[in-house]
């Protein structure tokens, strides 16, 4: 096999980027399932995007990190919580991002707020502790200084002492604070374009699988060995499939590019194509391919017996079957026609800088990266198991996180099942590569053209918030 | 002379699952916190500045303080965030049928 490295494209060469795996496509699978998708998963839209080294010191360097201290998370949009985290008035979420805190708060039965985490007397941080908490007005431990929910100052003590303060100077700081999907956004950055701008696409594609009808089922929020950007890009693709998880089914996966905020994966479950693999090491699952029996043996994660795949029909379509009879009866909705894609496929969409949604019923989750704290090496995952909430019913108060140090494996934690060692696997390389990064003489890492375009998307975006061009728009 | 002795506190049968509630035991306000583990009664009063914890709010395991909103674990009292670093009082609880009691220790004046 040879190995060519040409960045110019040779004459009569295939456009690049457009090269793919052998074997059906994710749209090919699609097109042959019993119960077809709704429209937005039948799109395809990718765009070569370079093929330029990513430097490594964007992952390293101290000076890179404070850049993006600086210029990224002061001035992207994220979630912080989901909005059944304030069910009442009163209710608050501290979100700490680097050097920055923000309390969240429901200050209305309609109305949820946002306020640096900082008094306004002398700046000290107003609530010590991150995640939910509960304040029916907000007093500085310092000095007593007091504020309304609503940000509004209450109380002074020695007011005659501060005749130079009043509403307009020393109410609490606001940050803008807008929602979707059923999480609530913040931006610290009071001229930032309003969060639809950054959607893309999602709110028109999650109207077929609203996020606000979900529930969380588990939070688990893990520190991980590396800088942000590492973690966050050990989940965008799937060719490291067939390496870290020893599976066969990463080759075929679709990546879509919908602009400089939102990219996607479509991952097939239930099926995987042998002549996917035609160039990887060994022959295993090409020679002999892996039988039906073997494919459906994954509905023993669920406790259920795979039974045997019916003459005329795929292990795809069994699986899809007996997962809606599964899940049908655990989270009493009726999911009789709801797509084989829907209900099997690992489909994550990535929202710049750091969030992942997962519209599958199968494969349910959120994701946020950050960095932790001020340490370059070093970063926050939460993953949020979100399971669909029945037609009608209220959202209950939702689990607190379960936290995880880097010593400590995914399989700990109660209830997360079968997905426990594939975070292990995916979690495990990190500290390697971070490691990597920096005893290599080789200045970058090497992206390919198809599966890895998502990372660099998500590199040239942060571009241009490095050099404030996306403000500037 | 002190010792132990169960107060039984009969209003106490009926805190909902995620719900407190405020009772006074011989001058003593204590705070009973029903979460998903049981029962367990701690002192109504933050330890930082002597709010009553029964006006915060408890979520899962913590209470909150509703003046600078410092939590504390009431499976075991722990103070969790500052400004509050003094741990929470914890009375031993048993619950049975007749409802709920706490071990509290009594001087010999009582």
């Amino acid at each position: 096999m040879s190995i060519t490295g040409s960045k110019s494209q040779p004459p009569g060469a295939a456009r690049l980027g457009a090269a793919r795996a052998s074997g059906p496509s994710v749209a090919d699978t699609l097109a042959s399932d019993d119960f077809p998708p709704p429209p937005p998963l039948l799109e395809s839209r990718y765009v070569f995007l370079g093929d330029e080294d990513i430097a490594f010191e964007r992952y390293t360097s101290p000076e890179f990190f404070q850049r993006e201290l600086r210029e990224l998370w002061p001035r992207a949009w994220q979630w912080a919580c989901r909005e059944e985290h304030l069910p009442e008035v009163g209710d608050t979420y501290v979100y700490d991002i680097g050097p920055y805190s923000v309390i969240v708060v429901r200050s209305a039965a309609d109305t949820i707020q946002a306020f640096l985490n900082s008094c306004t007397h002398r700046g000290t941080r107003l609530l010590a502790g991150e995640g939910s908490g509960y304040s029916p007005a907000f007093t500085c431990p310092f000095h007593g200084w007091s504020w309304e929910i609503s940000g509004s100052i209450r109380n002074v003590p020695g007011r005659w002492d501060f005749p130079h303060v009043d509403h307009a100077t020393h109410d609490l700081q606001s940050v803008r604070c807008e929602r979707w999907g059923g999480f609530v956004f913040i931006n610290i950055d009071p001229n930032a374009k309003p969060l639809a701008q950054y959607l893309d696409v999602l709110p028109e594609h999650f109207q077929h699988f609203p996020l606000e009808r979900r529930r969380i089922r588990l939070h688990v929020q893990k520190t991980l060995p590396c800088n942000w950007k590492a973690a966050q890009e050990a989940f965008m693709e799937a060719y490291h499939n067939f390496e870290t998880h020893d599976s066969p089914n990463g080759g075929n996966t679709q990546y879509d590019i919908f602009g400089k905020y939102v990219s996607r994966f479509i991952h097939n479950i239930g099926n995987y194509s042998p002549e996917s693999l035609d160039d990887y090491p060994g022959e295993k699952w090409r020679k002999p391919p892996m039988t039906d029996a073997e494919m459906v043996a994954f509905l023993a994660v669920y406790g259920l017996d795979p039974g045997s795949v019916p003459q005329g029909r795929t292990a795809r379509a069994h699986i899809a079957q007996a997962l809606r009879r599964y899940f049908g009866e655990t989270l009493g909705m009726d999911f009789s026609t709801v797509s084989d894609c829907l209900m099997l496929d690992s489909i994550e969409y990535h929202l710049f800088p750091n969030m992942f949604f997962f519209p599958g019923i199968n494969i349910p989750m959120a994701y946020r990266f950050r960095p932790n704290g001020m340490d370059v090496d070093s970063s926050i995952f939460d993953v949020l198991i979100l399971e669909p909430v029945p037609d009608g019913a209220e959202h209950p108060v939702p689990p607190e996180p379960v936290k995880l140090v880097v010593e400590q494996s995914y399989t700990e934690v109660e209830g997360i099942g079968w997905l426990g060692p594939v975070y292990d696997q995916d979690t495990g390389n990190l500290a390697l590569q971070q490691q990597g990064f920096k005893t290599s003489r080789k200045q970058g890492l090497t992206l390919g053209n198809y599966q890895e375009s998502r990372i660099r998307r998500v590199h040239l975006t942060l571009d241009e918030f490095m050099s404030g061009a996306a403000a500037m728009e | 002379m002190t010792g132990q002795q169960w107060h039984r506190i009969a209003s106490a049968l009926d805190i909902a699952k995620g719900k407190t509630l405020c009772v006074e035991v011989n001058g003593r306000e204590i705070l009973l916190c029903h979460i998903a583990d049981g029962v367990f009664a701690v002192d109504n009063l933050c330890t930082h500045a002597a709010a009553r914890l029964c006006e915060g709010k408890l979520k899962g395991h913590r209470i909150l303080c509703p003046l600078h909103g410092a939590a504390f674990d009431v499976r075991n009292g722990s103070a969790l965030t500052r400004p509050a670093s003094v741990p929470l009082a914890t009375y031993p609880v048993r619950v049975d049928e007749d409802g709920i009691s706490l071990l509290l220790t009594v001087s010999g004046d009582d």
